[in-house]
């Protein structure tokens, strides 16, 4: 199978999708002629021109909520956000627009909208440009939040994504941007709710997020020479979040890490932790642990942002100290 | 119609008001707009206007000025001129309708009281590990746990019940086995999914594990699979079942018992020489030096209780019996026959006995009694020359007796006198598990059956 | 009959006003009577004196032109055509509710007739309103999108990001601000120094238009205007109606202390019923008696709401968390 970019995928499932449906337009700075900063829409603005490729202005609240407008009244709108730390400004109209009219109406008003941006803590960003802050989606009723770690993962749950009539929150990690690997040609749909076990194992299970996957992953291979086994589990979408794929790992290694570069308190490690200590008290052998980024904001020198995010060597011992407990 | 005047809700949590005062009368025209009357509220003096026109028309009964009453009271109608007073009909008060929509509460956790770990009587243990000696039918309450914090866990309950996690595979639905089958089958190696198979919806009983072991045992030893085969030059054995029994019980043992090893050497000169004058009677089977300390050592051990004892549960149990195990090295490897209630028998007895079952140890032909119910075992590695040693508790046993070979030695036996003489002594080494004794006990033990072998005729009395 | 002729319009579309405002007014007055007996709930903001607006703007609009709408909305949704049994029953949490029961007066919805929703958050009307021309636009349906909102949206930021995208991008948008002089308690002229919303349509480069709000055939006349110039692809206006609400800010709360009563009674003599009934009977388009029979009609209309919604069962709680998400 050809092998091609994060970015590429996503876009080539963004390509199809808006040939497929002319209610598919996209929102957001420089993703007109430009491309995208992330070269998201890279060629779209050629055939479409600017009623689906629409360059804004600077003005994440003001056009998030247009496009909440547009498609409660027929359009499919894909804001392209670039950063979430923008999209923060957005905030209160997802919450109590959003979210929440599909409810309000009892169902009469459907929210077909994608907002797609990235997260993370990468490439010296600093405190403006590396936010994460997806929980708050987890949080209120009404969003979904994809997070795909592969290309394939990135173009199949885009396509997914844009065909709901639900909001969706596209994460992409801005250190799997340039990461390749194998993608299928053409109709290639990844549902919701359904995790990826992306190494079997059977001492330890390893849920991790977004770019954490890969963390982990490393880790088990160097395990792996240890003699330990780890099962890496990639939730895929966190909200809905498969749980029942974490359960069954949990049944047979009974110990349990979770490592998320978000902070700890009321983050997603810390729902899945407590949702897995309600369904599966008896089959844990040790106390769950939890492995988040340090509780401050992203820093700018390299040492100072390497420091603040859980690394493979921070993984290895975590899943050492699991063994021991 | 007449329109009621109620009591108005002036705030959106404004519960109950007063009427402060009315400012019109009864009987007055009213036009809608005009100020009716005020209200006292927790806030203020409010004013309130009437809704419709009418005439006013206040029912005697109404709430008089100052008393709290509810939203929604009723106070007055205003009626169209000519229209009849409805002071007769009880007027219908709306009461502030209470919604209380029966919405599904949300379950609340019951809060734990965790007790403080200092406070802990048992040993932590994870659910996990729970979990799996129940059904295992493993005991946890004594057990060490290997938890950085000293918990309980999995692999511990595992090692307890003498199965590897690898052979510890569940077995299949619908296989039936007591407990007590289990610990036993454990014990003497018999497969219980095997097993099963020959006897499929029966549940499996202790008996018929004990029937299958005696079939395993006497058989030759069965071949499991051969793995292939490594370099050139090396020799690859299979690992029969005793030989997995035997590593399985040692483990159990290093990891569950405190041990410790107490030694001396004991002036065995006297037991030599009682020895020689049993042998000197060619008419009966001389019994061996393992006989003699058989018969001494359960002398001790009816004077140390304590040394002859286990746990079973939250208990410990000293045994009315003395059981001794005797190790015994055989082609197949080491076997431990017990000879019963020793302190009831005489040395002849026990040295017919434990010939009797050498050789049927030797010759694969032990039953599953012949092994089991021990309270102490002696093992004897003095034939190879050994002096001191480290022997393996036999759990659930207190102690083991290692015993050493016989030396002539030159010792001093008269420290004023400076004189020396050469007398035949031998080492003893005492195992014992400081979860059960403690050091001076067992030492104290150890030097009683010292001075048993130093003058064995105390026996006697 | 010159009169009706100089004002533009037929006698019916002047007794379809008249019709209208009335049904408004009345439907208001035994809300108001219903809240005072405590038989509603939370928030109950009342549109009494402001009828020729939501009257005059939406006159003009079809079934599928859309409309999103503040949390002075009662009027609004009459007006786009929500039945007067549907509202009532709604502010009585009833399941025969426009909302099911599960909005009140702040959240009403029926997207069937286009009437999108209305806020309890102000400003995102705004916003939201743009976004409905947007689809207009992309989906090249011949369809207006409207929002209403008061003096007290203006200053926020969707005001300024709203209109500027639907400018900028020529949406088929019609802006209505309901300037009725007080953001609930707060003097509009203490928060801004221009008084006029209307002229700030200059900067952003669409047509401001300022009407007197309480005349309903001015409010017609330039909403027909901008209608049309949204309907031909001229893009959105913003149109400013100075008007009044003669009751409190919510039902419930005081109405002294930020405003005078001199201020409230020169107002109700302007009430746009009465200045439109006036304007009627001296015309000689309708008689007393055409008058007394609008009246009569809308009184047994708003008794015969009341009632289907007193009668109204209310919601089931085990579908509380339905509809929170639209099938996969």
């Amino acid at each position: 199978m050809r092998e091609i970019t994060f970015v590429e995928a996503a876009r080539e499932g963004l390509t199809e999708e808006m040939a497929r449906d002319p209610s598919v337009f996209v929102v957001g700075e420089g993703i007109g002629s430009r491309g995208g900063n992330f070269n998201t829409t890279v060629g779209l603005y050629d055939l479409y021109g600017p009623e689906r490729l629409r360059d804004t202005p600077i003005s994440e609240r003001g056009f998030t909520t247009l496009c909440t407008g547009a498609a409660v009244t027929g359009a499919r709108p894909v804001v392209d956000f670039m950063f979430i730390d923008f999209l923060t400004d957005a905030f209160g109209d997802m919450f109590n627009q959003m979210a929440k009219l599909q409810w309000m109406s009892n169902g009469r008003i459907k929210m077909p909208i994608v907002l797609r941006g990235c997260v993370g803590v990468f490439g010296s960003n600093a405190a403006h440009h590396s936010g994460n802050y997806f929980p708050f989606f987890l949080h209120i009723p009404g969003f979904h939040l994809v997070m795909p770690t592969t290309p394939a993962d990135a173009k199949g749950l885009l396509k997914t994504a844009i065909r709901s009539d639900n909001p969706v929150l596209f994460l992409e990690h801005k250190g799997l941007l340039n990461v390749k690997g194998p993608v299928p040609e053409g109709e290639h749909l990844v549902p919701f709710g359904q995790a990826a076990v992306r190494r079997e194992g059977k001492d330890v299970t390893v849920v991790g997020i977004a770019f954490m996957v890969i963390k982990a992953l490393e880790a088990a291979g160097q395990l792996a020479q240890e003699g330990i086994s780890v099962e890496v589990i990639d939730p895929r979408t966190l909200a809905p979040l498969d749980i029942d794929t974490i359960l069954a790992s949990v049944h047979k290694t009974g110990r349990l890490l979770v490592v998320d570069e978000d902070y700890a308190p009321c983050g997603v490690a810390a729902e899945i932790a407590t949702q897995v200590m309600e369904q599966a008290f008896d089959d844990l052998d040790a106390p769950i642990q939890r492995l988040n980024g340090a509780f401050a904001p992203a820093p700018y020198s390299p040492v100072l942002a390497e420091s603040v995010l859980p690394g493979t060597k921070q993984i290895l011992q975590a899943v050492r100290d699991l063994l021991a407990e | 119609m007449a329109f009621e005047v109620v009591m108005p809700r002036l705030g959106w949590n404004m519960e109950t008001g007063s009427l402060f005062e009315w400012l019109k009368q009864d009987g007055d025209r009213v036009e809608a707009g005009e100020i009716l009357f005020t209200v006292e509220s927790d806030k203020a003096i409010q004013e309130v206007e009437a809704l419709e026109s009418g005439i006013l028309r206040i029912p005697p009964d109404t709430p008089p000025p100052g008393k709290p009453v509810p939203v929604g009271t009723l106070l007055a109608y205003l009626v169209t001129p000519g229209e009849e007073l409805p002071f007769v009909a009880q007027a219908e008060t709306a009461p502030a309708q209470k919604q209380t929509a029966a919405t599904p509460s949300p379950t609340r956790a019951v809060p734990v009281t965790v007790p403080h770990m200092s406070e802990r009587k048992r040993p932590a243990v994870s659910p996990r590990a729970a979990r799996v000696a129940s059904e295992l039918g493993v005991d946890w309450t004594p057990l060490k746990g290997s938890g950085r914090t000293g918990r309980i866990v999995e692999r511990d309950v595992r090692q307890a019940a003498a199965v590897t996690p690898a052979t510890e595979e569940t077995l299949p639905s619908g296989v039936r086995v007591s407990p007590v089958a289990r610990r036993v089958a454990h014990e003497l190696g018999v497969n219980l999914e095997q097993l099963a198979a020959q006897m499929p919806g029966k549940r499996i009983e202790r008996a018929d594990v004990e029937a299958a072991a005696r079939k395993v045992v006497s058989a030759a030893p069965s071949a499991p699979r051969m793995p292939a085969p490594a370099a050139t030059g090396d020799v690859v054995l299979p690992i029969t079942q005793i030989r997995r029994i035997t590593a399985e019980r040692m483990v159990a043992s290093a990891h569950n018992a405190a041990s410790a090893t107490l030694t001396t050497e004991a002036d065995a000169t006297e037991l030599v020489r009682l020895r020689n004058q049993l042998t000197s009677d060619i008419t009966q089977l001389v019994p061996s030096y393992s006989d003699l300390l058989t018969k001494l050592v359960a002398q001790a051990l009816i004077e140390h209780p304590q040394v002859n004892a286990r746990f079973m549960g939250e208990s410990i149990v000293q045994s009315a019996t003395v059981n001794i195990g005797i190790a015994v090295d055989t082609e197949r490897g080491l076997l431990v026959p017990v000879v019963y209630d020793v302190q009831t028998k005489s040395l002849r007895q026990i040295a017919q006995e434990s010939a009797a079952m050498i050789e049927r140890a030797r010759s694969g032909r032990l039953s599953p009694d012949d092994l089991h119910g021990g309270t102490f075992t002696i093992t004897n590695l003095g034939m190879y020359e050994i002096d001191t040693f480290t022997p393996i508790i036999n759990l659930p046993e207190c102690a083991i007796l290692g015993v050493g070979r016989i030396m002539p030695k030159q010792v001093v036996v008269d420290v004023e006198a400076e004189r020396v003489a050469v007398r035949h002594m031998m080492f003893l080494s005492l195992t014992f598990d400081h979860r059960l004794v403690d050091g001076a006990p067992a030492a104290h033990f150890l030097q009683t059956i010292k001075h048993l072998i130093e003058c064995p005729w105390r026996v006697l009395v | 009959m010159t009169d009706q002729l100089e004002m533009g319009l037929s006698r019916e579309q002047l007794l379809a006003l008249y019709r209208q405002m009335l049904v408004i007014r009345r439907c208001e007055e035994q809300l108001v009577k219903l809240y005072a007996a405590g038989k509603i709930y939370g928030g109950c903001h009342t549109y009494i004196g402001e009828e020729a607006v939501a009257t005059g703007v939406c006159a003009h609009l079809r079934q599928d032109d859309v409309v999103f709408s503040t949390h002075r909305s009662h009027g609004h949704a009459l007006a786009k055509g929500i039945p007067p049994h549907e509202l009532i029953a709604e502010l009585l949490g009833r399941v025969t509710g426009c909302s099911g029961g599960r909005g009140g007066s702040m959240h009403l919805f029926k997207p069937e007739i286009g009437f999108m929703g209305s806020s309890g958050i102000v400003g995102p009307s705004i916003l939201l309103a743009a976004g409905g021309g947007y689809s207009s636009k992309l989906l090249k349906l011949a369809r207006v999108s409207v929002a209403f909102f008061g003096d007290g949206a203006v200053n926020n930021g969707a005001f300024h990001e709203g209109i500027n995208m639907a400018t900028s991008w020529d949406l088929p948008v019609l802006f209505v601000c309901e300037n009725n002089l007080y953001a609930t308690e707060v003097p509009f002229d203490q928060v801004t120094k221009n008084p006029s919303v209307a002229s700030r349509a200059q900067v952003y480069g669409l047509p401001g238009v300022e009407v007197d709000g309480n005349d309903v055939v001015a409010v017609y006349r330039a909403a027909g205007e901008a209608v049309r110039r949204a309907r031909s692809g001229g893009g959105p206006t913003l149109l400013e109606c100075k008007t009044y609400r003669t009751r409190t800010h919510a039902e419930g709360m005081r109405d002294a202390g930020y405003r005078t009563a001199e201020e409230i009674a020169a107002w109700k003599t302007r009430c746009p019923i009465k200045q439109l009934e006036t304007r009627l009977s001296e015309g000689g388009a309708a008689t007393r008696a055409d008058l007394d029979q609008i009246e009569a009609e809308v009184k047994a209309l708003v008794e015969e709401a009341t009632t289907f919604a007193l009668n109204s069962p209310l919601p089931d709680p085990s579908t509380v968390t339905d509809h929170v998400y639209s099938p996969m």
